[in-house]
């Protein structure tokens, strides 16, 4: 009886062994085939690009990077048809005063500034600005890097919406822009310490407040949880979305070598 | 009505040009000294030459607005204007910052990596 089962079980396991062999080739074909062109998508559920327009963005990245090598460190398109600007923290200011005043660019509005927390990174937060040019009817994604201490360039002298946008940074990840008029926090509430989105902020922060009867009014206290932190575990052990083992790789590098 | 005279822009606060065409003759006159400065080698030199070059033979060739307005495709003759404004306060400003110089240091490893590089696990 036990032999038999054994081997019912060892019938079993193979197909199984073998699909997983087949799916680890597949993940591995897809990595590797990341640059390949992708196959004409058909599913009528799933976004279709426009391939001009696809390759109007490349070209105008190209130029982009063209016009400022100094500051471009590389361009690629995002999500299939979201063009984005890498630069160095240095370019800010002239990038984004090339994007608004050229005539081919005339990006003439700051749609909004975003921040970014990746603390394993050196450089660990990411400056995001989203650039629309009303006149060619296109948008733009422009990011560069900082760390806690590195103040990055204001640039509130070309675009006026930056004013609020860099205020929000600055109150929730305590980046610093030099040049800022007026740099305060916008967002937390009055004498609020520490900035919330950094990834090393607690979830609950670090006071409470609460109507203290006796005072007869509002008091900040240290934080007191009744339970102690528990530690969940949220990753499941099996792989909820399979069928996105083979999605589009998430950022398609766009090649700005000028040799070519 | 094309010879009627234009009253309004329709845009808030951008007025009628009275002479657009030497306005933006002397426009493109000073970006075009103000290129002669940067290298020639410098892609963005020769892209905004030939721009400035080509909207101005338009100009020079056509001198009815509407005309004008039609073949450079960018709008009103006074929308033009501000172009040629903007693209000349940024020519000035590219002097200073040299943007056509090679890449100052390369970005640090992994800094666009996505999804980001774990950190090394200490054991």
């Amino acid at each position: 009886m036990a032999s038999l089962l054994r081997q019912v079980s060892k019938a079993l396991r193979a197909p199984i062994n073998r699909n997983i062999a087949a799916c680890y080739q597949s993940r591995l074909q897809s990595t590797e085939t990341a640059n390949v062109e992708p196959p004409v998508e058909t599913r009528p559920t799933v976004r279709k690009f426009d391939a001009v327009q696809r390759t109007q963005l490349k070209d105008f990245g190209k130029y982009v990077a063209e016009c400022l090598p100094k500051y471009v460190e590389k361009v690629q398109l995002t999500a299939g048809d979201e063009l984005e600007i890498l630069i160095s923290p240095e370019g800010i200011l002239p990038v984004l005063q090339f994007l608004k005043d050229h005539h081919n660019c005339q990006f003439a509005n700051l749609t909004d500034i975003a921040g970014m927390d990746i603390p394993s990174r050196p450089y660990r937060f990411e400056i995001i600005y989203n650039l629309l040019s009303l006149r060619f009817n296109s948008r733009i994604r422009v990011k560069t890097y900082t760390d806690e201490l590195t103040p990055v360039e204001s640039c509130n002298d070309i675009f006026k919406a930056a004013n609020w946008y860099e205020r929000e940074i600055w109150d929730m990840y305590g980046v610093f822009f030099a040049n800022h008029p007026d740099l305060r926090r916008i967002l937390t509430d009055y004498g609020f310490e520490g900035h919330p989105f950094r990834k090393d902020f607690p979830l609950s922060g670090y006071v409470e407040v609460r109507y203290d009867d006796e005072k007869k009014r509002v008091v900040i206290e240290p934080l007191e949880l009744a339970q102690e932190f528990r530690k969940f575990e949220l990753s499941a052990p099996w792989e909820q979305f399979p069928n996105f083992r083979r999605a589009l790789p998430v950022a398609e590098e766009i090649n700005v070598d000028k040799k070519e | 009505m094309a010879g009627a005279i234009k009253r309004t822009t329709g845009l808030t606060g951008l007025a009628v040009s009275k002479y657009p065409h030497q306005k933006l003759g002397v426009l493109y006159g000073k970006i075009l000294r103000t290129l002669q400065k940067i290298p020639e080698t410098a892609a963005y030199r020769k892209h905004t030459e030939a721009v400035i070059k080509e909207r101005a033979e338009i100009l020079r060739t056509t001198p009815i607005v509407e005309e004008a307005e039609k073949k450079i495709n960018c709008g009103q003759l006074e929308e033009v204007i501000i172009q040629a404004e903007n693209e000349l306060n940024l020519a000035r400003k590219m002097l200073t910052w040299k943007p056509w110089e090679p890449l100052a240091r390369p970005p640090p490893p992994n800094q666009w990596l996505w999804p980001p590089a774990q950190p090394v696990k200490q054991r």
